[in-house]
């Protein structure tokens, strides 16, 4: 147990050590156009659904995920009180729900390939040659 | 509402929908509240204590067809509006949203109406810090709730989201009346409900960022009694020199009531985090019921330290200077023993009725209380408040025999929110 433990906090450790050299970026369906920070913050916000006059739907990764993490600290601005605060009020005035979450990275990157629209954030280690990245900072 | 008018709109929605994405989600509140006084407050509130004020279970459908078009639906299991021993389970919502484009957002259906910055999610506790929000502001609005249309175009600038809402739409709605000593249609007192069909349309200004909210709107009501007519005043009609009573039966009637409301309010982020919220609103009733004419207003202050947000509010509501004076004439009249055709007794009976039915308000409350956020989507609250009526107040069921004037009521509070 006490092993297992250890192995846990060097892996979020070794995780979090990592994220500070590979930024997160967000990745689109082909042909979506670049967007910048405050259309990204805009459309997790679901304040727009669309980047470029074409229809976008963001993905997140789940809660707790030391991806998500990066990107809310680094691209939002928020953590992840603060953002799960933000939706539950949305949700509840009526104004639509979070981003659907998916499982891990590998997920994110088949929906964005195969979703027209689709736009998810990754680390940069994990972008796919040819993805069409819309935000890099 | 119908059960078959929500699959109806989604219905008439697009067919070309591909993968729909569904989303489940809860929410409630488990709250107790005690007061130090035997008689009712906000109709559940005594010294035996109460979960029927502030408990609430719920549950929320959100559907994304794409990205421009959904639905949601909010069913609640709460105290009847109508009832003040029954449960009820009503549909909160059940809308279509069309969001043609980023910037405007149409939704068709049951909405709940932008009226004070937490309207529209007052039943999800999870969402405020408030153990329970202020009744003097929140209570105004005839209604909260209309089937009908919202059409909204926002204006994203620099830092702020600028959101202008139109809304209207009709609803069947309840007024509750406390009888202290005979009823209406009883000699027994106690509460009594009448159905009112209510149309609603406003328009509402909000500017929102990060941090801070502001809005102002504008609404008209128009309510008609069902299946009756209403009075429109409480005339006095003299007897003799000195002598005479206030008629609930001979008034003039009237078809419908034009009820216009206005409300403010912001919620701002100071520096050192204090955050500072105060809301106001106001109502014109032109009937028998003059009293509900009132305005209402809070100023709250609140500072999170951690998953801790204490908070301290000041609220005040009151009617009119003139129908506080007409309610103490009503109240305090009595005709000395008459001659026939004339009973005394059943006049005096009926001077404490038509002051109830005049149903003003004049009373406020402090409060102290703090959340804690167990999870961000669960928090625990407590609260001491402290309420102090004035000449009267209709929130509060005075025992037989006295009125509800410069009465003293603490609430305990205690409660906990969940969505999941």
């Amino acid at each position: 147990m006490r092993k297992g433990t250890l192995a846990l906090l060097i892996l979020l450790l070794v995780d979090s050590l990592g994220a500070a050299d590979d930024p997160v970026v967000l990745i689109a369906y082909p042909g979506l156009p670049k967007a910048d920070q405050p259309s990204i913050q805009r459309l997790y916000t679901g304040r727009i659904v669309s980047v470029g006059q074409q229809s976008a739907v963001p993905v997140n990764l789940p809660a707790g995920h030391p991806v998500r993490q990066q990107f809310l600290e680094t691209i939002l601005g928020q953590d992840e009180g603060q953002y799960t605060g933000y939706w539950l009020v949305r949700r509840y005035v009526g104004k639509g729900a979070p981003p659907q979450e998916l499982r891990d990275v590998d997920e994110v990157l088949r929906y964005v390939s195969e979703t027209p629209g689709g736009v998810a954030y990754v680390p940069a280690s994990r972008v796919p040659a040819g993805a069409n990245v819309i935000f890099r900072r | 509402m119908k059960i078959g008018f929500f699959p109806l709109l989604v219905s008439l929605l697009p067919c070309s929908a591909g993968a729909v994405d569904l989303t489940w989600s809860g929410f409630g509140t488990v709250g107790y509240a005690l007061s130090d006084q035997p008689y009712k407050y906000q109709r559940f509130i005594d010294d035996q204590g109460t979960f029927k004020r502030d408990s609430i279970l719920g549950a929320q459908l959100d559907v994304k067809f794409n990205p421009e078009w959904g639905a949601t639906v909010q069913a609640r299991l709460a105290p009847s509006a109508e009832n003040d021993s029954a449960w009820a389970a009503t549909m909160s919502w059940a809308f279509v949203s069309w969001r043609p484009q980023d910037d405007w957002l149409i939704r068709v259906g049951k909405l709940r109406l932008p009226l004070m910055l937490n309207t529209e999610n007052r039943d999800v506790g999870a969402t405020y810090e408030f153990a329970r929000l202020p009744i003097e502001v929140y209570s105004i609005a005839p209604t909260t709730d209309v089937v009908g249309l919202s059409v909204s175009k926002t204006w994203l600038t620099g830092r702020f989201d600028w959101t202008l809402e139109g809304y209207t739409g009709k609803m069947p709605t309840y007024w509750r009346y406390y009888q202290r000593d005979v009823g209406v249609n009883s000699q027994n007192p106690g509460s009594y409900f009448v159905e009112l069909d209510v149309k609603s349309s406003g328009l509402v200004l909000t500017a929102r960022d990060i941090d801070n909210v502001f809005r102002i709107g504008v609404h008209e009501v128009e309510a008609t009694r069902v299946g009756d007519t209403s009075h429109a005043d409480i005339p006095y009609r003299p007897l003799a020199p000195g002598i005479g009573f206030y008629d609930i039966e001979g008034a003039r009637r009237i078809d419908k009531m034009i009820i216009p409301v206005q409300t403010l309010g912001a919620s701002v982020l100071l520096p050192g985090d204090f955050r500072v919220t105060g809301e106001y609103a106001r109502i014109k009733v032109d009937s028998s019921s003059q009293g509900l004419t009132r305005w209402g207003a809070y100023l709250a202050v609140s500072r999170q330290f951690g998953d801790w947000t204490p908070y301290v509010y000041y609220a005040k509501m009151k009617s009119p200077d003139d129908v506080l004076e007409r309610y103490k004439a009503i109240n305090g009249n009595r005709v000395p023993p008459l001659p026939p055709p004339y009973d005394a007794t059943r006049i005096n009976q009926s001077q404490k009725l038509a002051a109830d039915i005049l149903s003003p308000y004049d009373q406020w409350t402090a409060a102290l209380g703090t959340s804690y956020r167990l999870t961000p989507t669960s928090v625990l609250k407590a609260e001491w408040s402290h309420t102090r009526s004035g000449v009267v107040s209709s929130f509060i069921d005075a025992p037989s025999g006295s009125d509800s004037s410069d009465r003293h009521i603490n609430v305990f509070s205690l409660s906990y929110s969940f969505t999941f």
